[in-house]
């Protein structure tokens, strides 16, 4: 059975991202997953990589304690989906922040003496993103999709080596009308049901 | 006198980035800018952005208030420069949500017709000094993202006459003598900055 951790982030109630949060986890619900869902804005989670967690940020297993519960989900799950805004063409400070303390050595990957970073995450075996960009598709590409690289390369790069990755954004969001959300939220369930 | 903007997203004072941070305000002094030094840490810069903030995101009369001073530091400044770690191919929460928070519409962008134009016209020069564990090489697979993010996004948004670069990578596997290195060239940089 697929067990698929739901990352969310936004801070608002009824946003369109709490819309398509409910597409993905109905979608994965009716495909058996087993989900837990972290709601960042939600449990208040406090984003900040502190000078005292940067001093014992190399000392692994003790490093994980601040953030226990956010790295046995992590190493729980096989299947990881991230839904969040895209601000400033990358995640919201809240969510990077979720990378910088959950996703440390030890736990996201291993520093060996001599020799290359290397990955610790090859449990997930699939990782999602679904976002909203107000930046044209275009605009992105220009600017060269930091946001998305960011999450499907330099996170994907610590996960299997055949890890499979979807990434659904509906861009222009400022301009969407009903119609561009209803077939986003379409096209989410799609993608989530052959996921 | 010049005012250079220096937006510092490091934790811990013991760092190679908090000693190329030193460098960057001391050489920008002993070449006639007046520094603002802003420590985002020592700060307490809170990152999130709030469910009300996001609701008046783009009311541009009331957008800046709760960031009010954040905003004023940027727009009496002649020149931008971020210093920070890349962590995880990104910037530190710290900074992304100084992104998120303060380059607001109406104070580095307008929207007009679903078209985006610059409007924070003092900024003349922007730079960065960071520090990746990542090698240069893995960086690029990765696309680089905090790299692209300021010298496209920020670079086409702000539109300065001089944007610059510094890097170094490889964190990991560093030597003393490439910390001077980077050093020096920070200094440099700097200097005719």
């Amino acid at each position: 059975m697929t067990r698929a951790l739901v990352v969310y982030c936004h801070p608002q109630e009824g946003s369109f991202a709490a819309a398509v949060r409910k597409v993905v986890v109905s979608r994965l619900r009716a495909a058996q997953s087993e989900i837990r869902v972290r709601d960042l804005y939600a449990e208040g989670f406090q984003p900040l990589l502190t000078q005292a967690e940067w001093s014992g940020y190399l000392d692994a297993p003790a490093n994980r304690a601040p953030v226990e519960s956010h790295v046995a989900d992590l190493e729980w799950c096989d299947t990881l989906i991230f839904i969040y805004p895209t601000w400033w063409y990358g995640l919201p400070a809240m969510l990077k922040g979720w990378l910088d303390r959950v996703w440390t050595p030890g736990v996201a990957f291993t520093l060996p003496k001599d020799g290359p970073i290397a990955p610790a995450l090859t449990h997930i075996r699939k990782l999602g993103v679904v976002t909203t960009c107000g930046a044209s598709w275009w605009l992105t590409q220009v600017v060269g999709a930091p946001g998305r690289n960011l999450i499907l390369r330099g996170c994907g790069f610590l996960m299997a080596p055949r890890c499979r990755k979807v990434y659904l954004a509906h861009y222009r969001m400022d301009a969407s009308t009903p119609q561009s959300r209803e077939k986003f939220r379409a096209r989410v369930a799609r993608a989530m049901a052959r996921f | 006198m010049p005012r250079a903007l220096v937006l510092f997203a490091h934790p811990v004072p013991e760092s190679l980035g908090a000693a190329a941070h030193d460098v960057v305000v001391e050489a920008l002094q002993t070449r006639g800018w007046e520094v603002d030094d802003c420590d985002l840490n020592a700060e307490r810069f809170d990152p999130v952005m709030t469910a009300q903030e996001r609701r008046n995101y783009h009311d541009t009369a009331i957008n800046a208030a709760p960031v009010q001073p954040y905003v004023d530091r940027l727009r009496s400044a002649d020149s931008v420069v971020f210093c920070f770690p890349v962590w995880n191919f990104g910037y530190p929460a710290i900074l992304k949500g100084w992104f998120d928070r303060v380059m607001l519409p109406g104070v580095v962008f307008t929207i007009a017709h679903g078209k985006l134009a610059p409007c924070l016209d003092n900024v003349r020069k922007i730079a960065a000094v960071t520090t990746y564990g990542s090698t240069p090489w893995r960086a690029f697979l990765a696309g680089d993202p905090p790299k692209r993010l300021l010298k496209r996004a920020v670079w086409g948004t702000v539109r300065p006459d001089k944007i610059r670069y510094i890097a170094q990578y490889d964190m990991n596997n560093i030597t003393p003598d490439r910390c001077e290195a980077f050093l020096a060239r920070v200094r440099k940089e700097m200097e005719v900055f």
